[in-house]
């Protein structure tokens, strides 16, 4: 099979869903084009922005930074270590090495010593390991970026990423979450800063293409706490509707972010919320009276007393 | 282990290996698998194939998941 641009070269990946194959420069252009389109048009980025860019050690964060750095922008990465036995170390390992190819240092928070490591909340915090291990990440993603006076926080969900969670809010009709699904979401005065998911066109396979012939070396383990997840029940079920008629993915998230669909309100949604509060017991930004980081923070500080005393028991 | 008469297809994510017979696609080989090709890239060393990409008798191809979860 030939390179559907160039017509010379052997193709190396192909895109049912683009009713497309590339050789390995053409799909690095295309993948390119692709990612800045989707900053472009919802104008997720400016070129004088200052980027925290969230990276985990896989192959979407890897790849968001290496294309937001040869795109120009000013960038630093954020790794959060989770704690996990052997995993973070490994995925640490990796964001090191590839922070170093590129003249970098990432900020490094380790969640052991704030006093939250993940496996440990999991056992006491009555919820489910990634939604623990989510508010804790947006919880510091927040705090770093503010702290750091970066203007934007960038992460490396991708389309199935965004699919996965538009069919959970479907199936659940999670209004809220539907209003304010958008791969923008505004900032807030009070500390709240700007978050970003760059990658939202392209697919994880686009996106491990992309990480392979760039020579990136990520992470290719799963996180072993995230087995269960319902993301990835999701997943599989638009994977094999795509495989079946490819291209539904990329048409079922463009429809949704249209402007006429009734469903969303993206970046309107979150400006309604108006101006966010500060936490009562950390000040950082929130809805509530306390923020869900704390929430959990006490939540685990209860069952660690409560462990304790029946040790002493 | 080399076998010059057979595909050797290695799943390192699933930590498994199969020989299969040669000469195939690479889509052919993703089913005989069990994997369905919009979760994985399929690499030959340093080379990235597409999935009716033919596989030569003797050849040792990487399948590795796409899917990242949580």
């Amino acid at each position: 099979m030939k390179c559907k641009r160039c017509r010379r070269a052997e193709a190396a990946v192909d895109l049912p869903s683009h009713h497309a194959a590339f050789c390995p420069d053409c799909f690095l252009l295309f993948f390119r084009r692709q990612v800045t389109e989707g900053i472009r048009k919802p104008r997720l980025l400016d070129p004088e922005d200052r980027v925290l860019v969230c990276v985990s050690g896989g192959k979407d964060s890897l790849v968001l930074w290496d294309v937001l750095m040869d795109e120009g922008y000013e960038t630093e990465g954020l790794y959060i270590d989770l704690g996990i036995d052997g995993y973070s170390d490994r995925s640490k390992e990796k964001v090191l090495a590839y922070a170093a190819s590129r003249g970098k240092t990432p900020i490094v928070v380790e969640l052991a010593k704030e006093g939250i490591p993940i496996p440990e909340a999991a056992r006491c915090v009555r919820m489910q390991e990634c939604s623990i291990c989510g508010t804790v990440k947006r919880y510091f993603f927040n705090r770093v970026a503010a702290e750091g006076k970066f203007t934007v926080v960038a992460t490396g969900h991708n389309l199935d990423d965004e699919t996965a969670r538009l069919l959970g809010n479907l199936l659940h009709w999670q209004r809220d979450h539907l209003a304010r699904q958008h791969p923008l979401l505004p900032g807030a005065d009070g500390g709240l800063v700007r978050k970003v998911k760059p990658l939202w066109r392209v697919s994880e396979v686009e996106t491990a293409a992309y990480g392979f012939l760039k020579g990136i070396d990520y992470v290719t383990e799963e996180c072993p706490m995230s087995e269960d997840a319902t993301s990835l029940v999701y997943k599989e079920a638009l994977s094999r509707i795509e495989d079946r008629m490819p291209g539904t993915r990329i048409v079922f998230y463009k429809g949704f972010l249209d402007p006429s669909n009734p469903l969303r309100k993206g970046p309107e949604a979150e400006e309604e919320r108006g101006t966010p509060r500060a936490c009562a017991s950390c000040g950082a930004p929130t809805y509530a009276e306390t923020c869900s980081f704390c929430r959990m923070k006490e939540r685990l500080r209860k069952a660690r007393s409560q462990r304790a005393a029946r040790v002493s028991r | 282990m080399y076998n010059a008469t057979m595909i050797t297809v290695r799943l390192p994510q699933k930590k498994t290996e199969l020989v299969l017979p040669g000469p195939r696609r690479v889509m052919d080989l993703l089913a005989e698998a069990g994997v369905r090709p919009t979760t994985v890239i399929v690499t030959q060393g340093k080379k990235l194939l597409t999935k009716d990409h033919r596989v030569e008798d003797g050849a040792t191809i990487d399948v590795l998941s796409v899917v990242s979860g949580g």
